[in-house]
């Protein structure tokens, strides 16, 4: 995998803009006694990004966003968020968080924990009355902001941190796996939410194991696994870095296997269906040619866009064995 | 601000949870228990006083029936601000133990430590909260104790302002120790120690007393002081008790001096006022206490 990702080539695939990057870490480090929870993590978030944080559990995701809280003290490295390190309470200010536990005071309403929580964001007496219930209602939780968060689902309860999140209007939210106790429609409108975010130019961190998530609504990922960013760059450029075809054909045979292998590398073979990985797509006009003549009977040809789940799986397993 | 606005929301917690309701419910049945009891237990020690004292038969040689009666309230209020102390010292320790290691627990912080608020913002709002309604709960509870028996016997306490004020310190020694032990033990752990140390405190004040029984033992008063050095707050209380005794209880006092058999020397509070050295350190405590924790809060990860 050519994408392995250093910090040079992080830096390089965000760009040198000149703007106040919203996250900047370089060369983070956190570990727990013997155990590294992140290794040497660099990564630069433009300010209206909405930036994938990938991995499997336990990769470090969550470790990352509490340091860019101030919630975690890094053992080593430097955090940055708009410029300023998180654990100074000022530099929270623009900040957002959605816990991945999503666990609130119980004993009080939601309205309560919103005005709480608005007091503390630093926002006045009319501020919170108008925006509260336009989040309640925002988050799909109209009419049920005056019950206890005892008597909340979990899924009202997520709804309930995301409007906590969004609540001050924040310049960036970071979002540690928005979607884990909702259903099918409630990560959808999650979704809609984080492109209604991204139209406003708030930036979006994601944590996130759910592929397709991430894959609907990111303009960047990094794929972190162990602790370590294994890849990162554009959303299209990591998954269109290797481009494959799926080869249909009446049998599959040594002879057909070795005429495949000069235009590109097998990758995998299911019953009738080969899949190649080739360099261009340019190739395949010569290789129908080249089956037909052969004596072939052509059913499809195919060109595969690798899915993000592929790259991850190669990724993380990688590691894994490694 | 911040600390302010952690407060307020302490207090809401506080009463969200029902530990007020519960706290004011008990408080007026124990004031209740103490009007009734004191009031009976005073008029049938007065009357049967004063038929002695028709008939001529007084005790020989001792107090005439007023002293005897202002020894008995005495120690009834001394009894009833002792119970007073210790429900609060173990409701400060209770809310200590519960004002941050739950929070952190369950979770709840983190979402609250991600907003602009410093972790000794956090820790002084909880405190203050905590500290203002342990206060409210002594000056209502020892002010209906002193103002029943003032009312019932027209006692008058040595100095009821140092009472109470001393009573309060004693409370915050506890708030403060046992949210240190919040931020750096878990829940379950910090209130078994606390515990200990409440014990410890309350044993080494009565090692100490047992010390001062004549003729006296120096290395128990010792080892009682330096208990009190790890925990002050038994110390506070009996410096506290020693502004109850009425200024002629003081003086019969000193005058039965040696040879004296009434129970003078009480094992539950104390005939002599708290050490200049002692009351220093118990006023510093807190501070360092709360400066502890914020310390080691502040290194912490969430």
């Amino acid at each position: 995998m050519s994408r392995t990702a250093s910090a040079e080539q992080a830096e390089a695939v965000a760009g040198t803009g000149s703007e106040v990057p919203a996250i900047a870490t370089s060369g983070l480090h956190k570990a727990y006694g013997a155990r590294v929870a992140l290794h040497d993590l660099t990564l630069r978030v433009q300010p209206g990004e909405v930036f994938g944080f990938l991995g499997p559990n336990g990769a470090g995701k969550t470790t990352a966003m509490k340091i860019l809280l101030g919630l975690v003290r890094p053992s080593g490295g430097e955090a940055l968020v708009f410029d300023r390190p998180p654990a100074e309470p000022a530099a929270r200010r623009r900040v957002g968080y959605l816990p991945e536990h999503f666990r609130f005071q119980e004993w009080a309403t939601g309205e309560e924990l919103l005005d709480f929580h608005g007091r503390l964001a630093g926002m006045g007496a009319p501020e919170r009355a108008g925006r509260i219930p336009e989040l309640l209602e925002r988050v799909g939780l109209a009419g049920r902001g005056g019950e206890r968060v005892r008597r909340y689902s979990k899924g009202m309860t997520q709804r309930l941190g995301l409007a906590l999140a969004l609540l001050h209007r924040p310049d960036l939210v970071l979002l540690d796996e928005p979607t884990s106790a909702l259903d099918p429609v409630g990560r959808r409108e999650v979704r809609e939410l984080v492109r209604e975010l991204a139209d406003a130019g708030v930036t979006v961190f994601l944590n996130s194991h759910l592929l397709t998530e991430v894959e609907a609504v990111c303009d960047r990922v990094a794929i972190v696994s162990q602790g370590r960013v294994v890849a990162s760059g554009p959303l299209d450029d990591l998954a269109g870095a290797v481009t494959q075809l799926r080869v249909l054909a009446d049998r599959v045979d040594r002879q057909l296997l070795a005429l495949l292998g000069r235009h590109g590398e097998v990758a995998r073979v299911e019953g009738t269906a080969v899949t190649l990985a080739v360099d261009t797509l340019d190739v395949a006009p010569d290789l129908a040619r080249l089956l037909v003549t052969s004596g072939y009977r052509l059913y499809g040809l195919v060109p595969v866009q690798r899915s993000l789940e592929d790259i991850f799986v190669d990724l993380v397993g990688e590691v894994r064995e490694g | 601000m911040s600390v302010l606005v952690v407060a307020r929301w302490t207090v809401l917690e506080a009463r969200r949870r029902r530990l007020l309701l519960a706290g004011v419910v008990l408080s007026v049945a124990f004031v209740a228990l103490f009007v009734v009891g004191f009031y009976l237990l005073y008029r049938t020690q007065q009357r049967a006083l004063l038929e002695e004292q028709a008939t001529g038969a007084g005790p020989p040689g001792g107090f005439d029936a007023r002293e005897e009666l202002l020894a008995m309230s005495t120690i009834l209020v001394i009894l009833g601000l002792y119970g007073v102390q210790f429900l609060a010292a173990l409701l400060g320790l209770f809310l200590g133990v519960a004002s941050v290691s739950p929070e952190i627990d369950s979770g709840a912080l983190h979402a609250v430590l991600a907003r602009p608020l410093s972790r000794l913002q956090y820790l002084l709002g909880r405190f203050l909260a905590l500290a203002g309604l342990l206060a409210a709960y002594v000056v209502v509870m020892s002010g209906a104790l002193l103002l029943t028996a003032r009312v019932v016997a027209g006692y008058q306490p040595g100095d009821a302002l140092r009472v109470v004020g001393l009573m309060i310190l004693q409370v915050l020694i506890l708030l403060a120790v046992s949210l240190l032990g919040s931020t750096v033990l878990p829940t379950l752990a910090n209130g078994v120690v606390m515990l200990v140390l409440f014990g410890l405190a309350w044993l080494g004040g009565i090692i100490g007393f047992v010390g001062t029984i004549p003729p006296g033992n120096e290395l128990m008063a010792n080892l009682g002081t330096a208990v009190s050095l790890l925990l002050p707050a038994d110390a506070v209380w009996r410096g506290a008790s020693y502004y109850v005794l009425p200024p002629s209880f003081l003086v019969a006092t000193s005058f039965a001096g040696g040879g004296g058999d009434l129970e003078f020397g009480l094992p539950f509070g104390s005939t002599t006022p708290m050490a200049p050295a002692m009351l220093a350190w118990a006023l510093a405590y807190p501070v360092a206490c709360l400066t502890l924790a914020v310390a080691a809060f502040r290194r912490r990860d969430l």
